[in-house]
């Protein structure tokens, strides 16, 4: 393949990976969240934020207005449906093997896409919002994508100043450095399991929201970014939330250096072979973390 | 019981042979398809059962298998029965390439790794459509080979069901077992876990490579969405979870008794078919962790090795 | 290096982070004894375990097996080679029967390997139970089970990890006992042991770690009376 690669498409490249980068981390940052806090390896991760999408998507076709704006709907209501799931279904294999937990969302997910499935059908749907992108020099900003990387990012700071600075923040954090201390300290870590596993579907439908501007919304578009949000605590280290941030960056950087050299449909291909060379050569991820 | 079992089963299996000279082409379609369930579901046991490393991606074995059988069958003239066993061959060399790295995670981290094989090797294969056909798939020369391939499903069954006779009432058996138990006190206990990992692993992508060869004929014509769906290796893991995993039969109860109920009753209606299953998992998972002859096993304190 | 003896650790270290678990540690173990390896909680003394049997990788100095260099050596190929271990929490196979969490560890012939068994079960009085799932027995019957599952392989050198932890008074004897014979049959054993009492009893020589490093070697007699050690334990 001779494509001469000019400096400004590297530049174009990397600025389109951090955009991304920014979504992989979000969203992410919930997976490292369930984790860190219980043990639970949750696959279903990805349905909260494809349920944000289609909520998004409905705010849009019922209402009209600024789909950004279906953020202050979709959040919380993936947080309340992550509460009752954690509270029926989830909290019952938090001691058990992390087989079991695998298997659990694994079923829920099935579940949970299929419903969707019949509820929504699998029609492809989109959001148009925001078209065109802003140039600066040579290299093009999508639009929508950098409105969606600035509330990814927003977002995302709210969420590190609220585990540094909030009493349940801190909870929260001190119940995924160890259970034990954390109740004989007092804390409820049933309600920070509660609490945690909301906040990580509110994250999820978050980037559901902010891609549903972007990409195409159908019931299985939630698979893809489980599997990537794995990846980038694989990356990161599991159980360390910064690296989480970290991951997600390489991610997105990664993925679009590749889509310069490789056709987009193996983009996918190349994540899987990153993540079992991460997992074989560090497996404790780049900056280190907790093991299993 | 030890005197009537084995007996039970010879008769079982001369009736089996017979039924194609008696049944309509519908209902040998049938049987060949819960054959290969059977094949499937038990194959899936072999790793997931045995040594609890999860596979999430067990599908992409038999898709390949299909594909490397079409392409053999298609483009090098060779009979499907040998093309299909190449296309088991083929599925154990992606295992072996998968597996010889992801194995030494541990047991979580391997299943997550499982979980994006299947649709990178989907990927891969639409990629390369000078191979493949890509998108437009590969159709295969009708035969009218139902009769045979109903043998060549049973037989496949049957292979991996002695096979997980013979691994689980043996010595091989317990030291994969080990590695579920508790894998670090298996290595003090002087078990080279990584490879007998691997070896499950090895075993467990041989039969569904066959039975994708077998398929591929079956149906005629194959493409990756036809032979890559996430939901026989869903199907797979309800039948096992249901039927009771590390067990020889609780395989073999799954999936006939949920490959009935889902040629009569659901599969008819597709999401709310997957819906149920989902809804199984979270069952079995929660209430009956070992499935139905596992509870019959506690119950009645049958022995483990049935 | 003395050939005579059948495990040395020399100038052993392993760091978690910024804490150091084992710090430059040397110890020679010969053959035919009983050691105890004792010391406050958190002196390192399971993490030398581990770095011997090749389960935790350590990050400096060497570990020589009848004058054989084994760290660096999976687990399993370290257990081959003749150590054999028990675990502070106890990890029998709880699905797996008593008979086959024996038989499970040696590759000898099936009837050897049973004979075998059902004589280690009949020692311990567990032989009744040999159908029954090791998750379903009791804690003490777990630790018999867990202690003869290490003779099943003919292990020359045994680390006990705090055997005598939760065991009543009947059974410890019996283990003590036991323990004794094997080193009458030849074998050496390294025991991690807080019931100081057990350690003084049946002991040959007790190595004393503090905060990862040896502050003591020698006979029970002459470690109760040492200073360092009473201020390890008791002092600061």
């Amino acid at each position: 393949m001779s494509v001469s690669i000019t400096a400004e498409m590297v530049g174009q490249v990397i600025i389109s990976g951090l955009l991304a980068g920014a979504l992989y981390s979000m969203v992410a940052l919930g997976l490292a969240l369930i984790f860190g806090v219980m043990r639970v390896i949750n696959i279903a991760h990805g349905t909260f934020l494809m349920l944000g999408a289609y909520t998004t998507f409905w705010w849009s076709q019922l209402l009209g207005i600024n789909p950004y704006l279906s953020l202050l709907v979709s959040m919380p209501l993936m947080f309340l449906l992550g509460m009752l799931l954690q509270r029926t279904l989830v909290t019952r294999v938090v001691d058990a093997p992390e087989l079991s937990s695998l298997l659990l969302t694994f079923g829920i997910s099935i579940a949970l896409v299929n419903l969707a499935q019949l509820a929504f059908t699998s029609d492809l749907r989109s959001v148009e919002y925001l078209t065109g992108a802003w140039l600066v020099g040579p290299i093009a900003f999508s639009k929508s994508r950098v409105i969606s990387f600035a509330f990814a990012v927003a977002i995302t700071l709210f969420a590190f100043w609220f585990l540094q600075k909030t009493k349940l923040g801190k909870a929260i954090r001190a119940t995924s450095q160890s259970s034990e201390v954390a109740m004989v300290c007092g804390i409820n870590v049933q309600r920070i399991h509660l609490y945690s596993f909301g906040i990580a579907s509110a994250l999820a439908a978050a980037g559901g929201s902010l891609v549903a501007v972007m990409i195409a919304i159908q019931p299985e578009m939630g698979q893809v970014y489980t599997f990537k949000s794995f990846l980038v605590i694989v990356l990161g280290g599991a159980g360390n939330l910064p690296g989480a941030l970290l991951g997600g960056m390489l991610l997105g950087l990664v993925e679009q250096l590749t889509s310069l050299f490789l056709t987009t449909q193996l983009s996918e291909a190349v994540a899987y072979v990153l993540l079992v060379l991460v997992l074989l050569l560090r497996p404790a991820g780049l900056l280190g973390g907790r093991s299993t | 019981m030890k005197r009537v079992a084995p007996a039970a089963l010879v008769i079982g299996f001369l009736l089996l042979a017979l039924y194609p000279l008696v049944a309509s082409g519908y209902e040998i379609r049938f049987m060949l398809q819960l054959f290969m369930w059977v094949a499937l579901a038990q194959s899936w046991n072999l790793i997931s059962g045995l040594t609890g490393y999860v596979s999430f991606g067990h599908v992409a074995f038999f898709g390949t298998g299909a594909y490397a059988a079409a392409i053999l069958v298609t483009s090098h003239g060779w009979h499907w029965a040998p093309a299909s066993m190449m296309g088991g061959v083929a599925a154990v060399i992606l295992a072996l390439i998968i597996g010889y790295p992801c194995l030494r995670l541990k047991g979580p981290y391997f299943a997550i790794a499982t979980l994006g094989l299947n649709e990178v090797v989907r990927a891969l294969v639409s990629y390369f459509d000078s191979f493949t056909g890509g998108g437009s798939g590969i159709s295969l020369p009708p035969i009218a080979a139902t009769g045979q391939l109903y043998y060549a499903m049973g037989l496949a069954a049957l292979a991996v069901t002695a096979a997980a006779y013979f691994i689980i009432t043996s010595r091989i058996g317990l030291r994969f077992m080990t590695i579920r138990e508790d894998e670090i006190a298996a290595e003090a206990m002087g078990i080279d876990t990584a490879r007998y990992k691997l070896y499950a692993f090895l075993l467990s992508a041989f039969i569904p490579g066959v039975v994708g060869g077998f398929f591929a004929q079956d149906t005629g014509y194959i493409e990756p969405i036809s032979v890559f769906p996430l939901l026989t290796t869903i199907t797979m893991i309800v039948m096992v979870l249901f039927g009771g995993k590390g067990t020889i039969w609780g395989p073999v109860l799954g999936a006939v008794t949920l490959f009935v109920f889902q040629e009569m009753v659901w599969a008819r209606f597709l999401y709310l078919h997957q819906i149920l299953f989902g809804a199984i998992i979270v069952v079995v998972v929660l209430l009956m962790p070992k499935g139905i002859l596992g509870m019959l096993q506690e119950r009645y304190r049958l022995p483990r090795t049935i | 290096m003395d050939h005579g003896h059948i495990l040395e650790i020399r100038d052993l270290t392993k760091r978690f982070g910024g804490v150091t678990a084992v710090n430059s540690c040397s110890l020679a173990l010969a053959p035919r004894k009983i050691y105890g390896l004792i010391g406050p909680n958190g002196s390192g003394k399971t993490t030398l375990f581990n770095c011997i049997t090749g389960l935790e990788r350590r990050d400096h100095g060497e570990v020589y097996f009848k004058a054989e260099r084994i760290d660096g050596l999976k687990p399993h190929q370290v257990a081959r080679r003749g150590i054999g271990r028990t675990f502070q929490m106890i990890r029998v196979f709880p699905e797996l029967s008593a008979l086959e969490n024996l038989l499970v560890v040696t590759a000898e012939p099936f009837e050897v390997a049973q004979r075998k068994a059902l004589e280690l079960l009949q020692f311990v009085t567990l032989d009744r139970l040999q159908k029954e799932y090791a998750g379903n027995l009791s804690y003490g019957q777990q630790k018999l089970l867990e202690f003869i599952r290490v003779l099943m392989s003919d292990a020359e050198l045994i680390l006990l990890d705090e055997p005598a932890a939760g065991v009543n008074r009947t059974l410890l004897n019996q283990l003590l006992a036991a323990i004794t014979r094997l080193r009458d049959q030849g074998k050496t054993i390294l025991i991690v042991e807080h019931d100081m009492k057990v350690v003084m009893g049946l002991c040959d020589t007790v190595f004393v770690l503090d905060n990862g490093e040896k502050i003591a070697e020698g006979p029970p007699a002459m470690i109760q009376a040492d200073e360092r050690v009473i201020e390890a334990y008791f002092g600061r």
